[in-house]
């Protein structure tokens, strides 16, 4: 396997219900780049992130992490290599019972740094994300753009080597979705992270992808560099970029997120 | 004819689903026990929750009980000149029934609900996900220090029921019903047999292990946004109260037959 990559996804396979959610998903995200996953709601970005983080099990399939099988891996394993993955989640779920700068440094403090040494890290982190001095601030105390950056600076704390983001626009202000995709960008191009973004928002797509792949039916429909999104001429991908109602896209369900918690 | 059909079955395969989880969840409490990491600090903030926030309520309960139960057997044994045996009843019916059924029912309500109610909250908000992801087990972090906490606490809360609930009995019996505080003190533990007090306590642990199991597991499995929360807090409740009964005369009939 080429050492470039970062993730693999092989012949991915998830159905519920009778109903085929991923079929055949073969996707490469290669080292320090930021890929992006878009598609319409119910198409399985949402399955294809948690399965990539073994939150579902693949039906059928194989996902590499750094040239490893996840999916061959027991659950303890799973645990013990997380650990080079940050996650930024939609409603940026922090732990409504510890105070912001333990959401932070929740692995340090897990992995048994010091107490005092955690809490400087998480300073430093909350400082990168522009909020600092909030450490002791209860989660409820925040705002949600609040919460999305504290929710990146848990996802960075570690230092992962990749970092996943599922919907990290969604039900921001235009003003807060800016200063969540600069950071985004920042942490890209400073750190050299390796991205995978599931999203349905366009200009996060322009600005932040290196390049982007279209889910569609279960199957990686399209998959383009940054710059060929405009000069793509495929009637699915092009109805979703212009985000018309007319068009060859077949408008599916609901979302469905399964229920293979660990 | 075939729709009725169709729905029944589909109840019953969403019953038979719903019941696997339980025995699911607790294999997976039971394979995780001996393993580390063990997450003290969380099974002693449990015990606190389960143990010290529910005694008001669990002792309120059982000295009403005591008290209410030694002046209906005095007004039923007054009937034919047995008034010594209230005694007796007050004390074994406490120790063997009452105490743990009654705290059993009172733990049910306010720590089955709230380990649902803060576990679904939880699931849906996505935290549960998120600790999977910051590298700590879910089931280790939030399940076995729930389970532990109502498993070790219930027997303890039994016993401090027992104690308050035959000194409610005292009160009302010696400066109520104006009976020889002595001659109850003694009828009260004269007719005990060691097995009342261990029934009692046994049956206080097989609850605990009950209220944490449906709790957390409608909790941890729950699905839905906030209204599969609320069904899952009240399922856990009811659920957890009927298991308690059943298991109660389960337990009564296995003790003492």
């Amino acid at each position: 396997m080429n050492p470039d990559i970062k993730i693999s996804t092989r012949g991915l396979r998830k159905v519920f219900d009778h109903r085929v959610i991923l079929e055949h998903v073969d996707l490469d995200i290669m080292a320090g780049e930021s890929h992006v996953v878009i598609g319409m709601s119910g198409t399985g970005k949402s399955v294809l992130l948690k399965s990539i983080l073994g939150l579902i099990q693949p039906d059928a399939g194989s996902i590499l992490v750094n040239g490893e099988d996840w999916c061959a891996l027991s659950e303890d394993e799973k645990l013990e290599r997380m650990r080079c993955i940050g996650v930024v989640f939609q409603g940026a779920a922090l732990f409504d019972s510890l105070p912001v700068w333990q959401n932070v440094a929740f692995v340090l403090l897990r992995q048994g740094t010091s107490p005092q040494e955690a809490r400087a890290r998480a300073e430093e982190v909350l400082d990168w994300v522009g909020l600092p001095g909030i450490g002791n601030k209860m989660p409820a105390e925040l705002s949600g753009g609040m919460k999305k950056r504290v929710g990146l600076a848990r996802a960075i704390c570690h230092q992962p080597e990749i970092i996943l983001y599922d919907e990290p626009l969604t039900g921001l202000d235009p003003v807060m979705s800016d200063i969540i995709l600069t950071l985004m960008k920042r942490l890209h191009e400073e750190l050299k992270v390796t991205s995978l973004t599931i999203s349905h928002n366009m200009n996060l797509v322009r600005k932040f992808s290196d390049r982007v792949s279209m889910l569609y039916e279960g199957r990686i429909h399209q998959q383009l560099r940054r710059d060929e999104i405009d000069t793509c001429t495929d009637p699915v991908f092009r109805q979703f970029v212009e985000g018309t109602a007319v068009g060859p896209m077949h408008i599916q369900g609901t979302e469905h997120n399964g229920r293979n918690q660990p | 004819m075939i729709a009725l059909l169709e729905s029944i079955g589909a109840m019953l395969q969403r019953l038979c689903l719903q019941s696997g989880l339980y025995p699911m969840l607790f294999g997976k409490i039971i394979r995780r026990l001996a393993k580390r990491p063990f997450f003290f600090r969380q099974i002693f903030l449990q015990c606190e929750e389960v143990g010290v926030q529910s005694l008001p309520v669990v002792l309120l309960t059982a000295v009403f009980t005591g008290m209410v139960l030694a002046l209906q057997s005095f007004i039923a044994f007054h009937r034919f000149g047995a008034e010594s045996m209230t005694a007796t009843v007050v004390s074994m019916s406490i120790l063997r029934e009452l105490g743990p059924v009654l705290v059993g029912l009172m733990v049910a309500g306010r720590i089955g609900a709230s380990f649902a109610a803060e576990l679904g909250t939880m699931r849906v908000t996505e935290q549960i996900d998120a600790l999977w992801t910051l590298s700590t087990d879910p089931v280790r972090y939030l399940v076995i220090p729930r389970f532990l906490a109502a498993l070790l606490m219930m027997p303890l809360l039994v016993v401090l029921a027992d104690g308050i609930g035959i000194l409610g009995g005292y009160g009302i019996s010696v400066w109520m019903l104006d009976q020889n505080p002595s001659v109850y003190w003694t009828n009260s533990f004269l007719y005990l047999k060691q097995i009342d007090f261990w029934s009692g306590l046994l049956k206080a642990l097989v609850f605990g292990g009950i209220i944490g199991l449906i709790g957390c597991t409608e909790g941890f499995y729950c699905e839905g946004g906030a209204v599969g929360v609320g069904e899952a807090t009240t399922r856990a409740v009811v659920l957890s109260a009927m298991s308690i009964l059943v298991g109660d005369y389960i337990l009564t009939a296995w003790i003492f037959q």
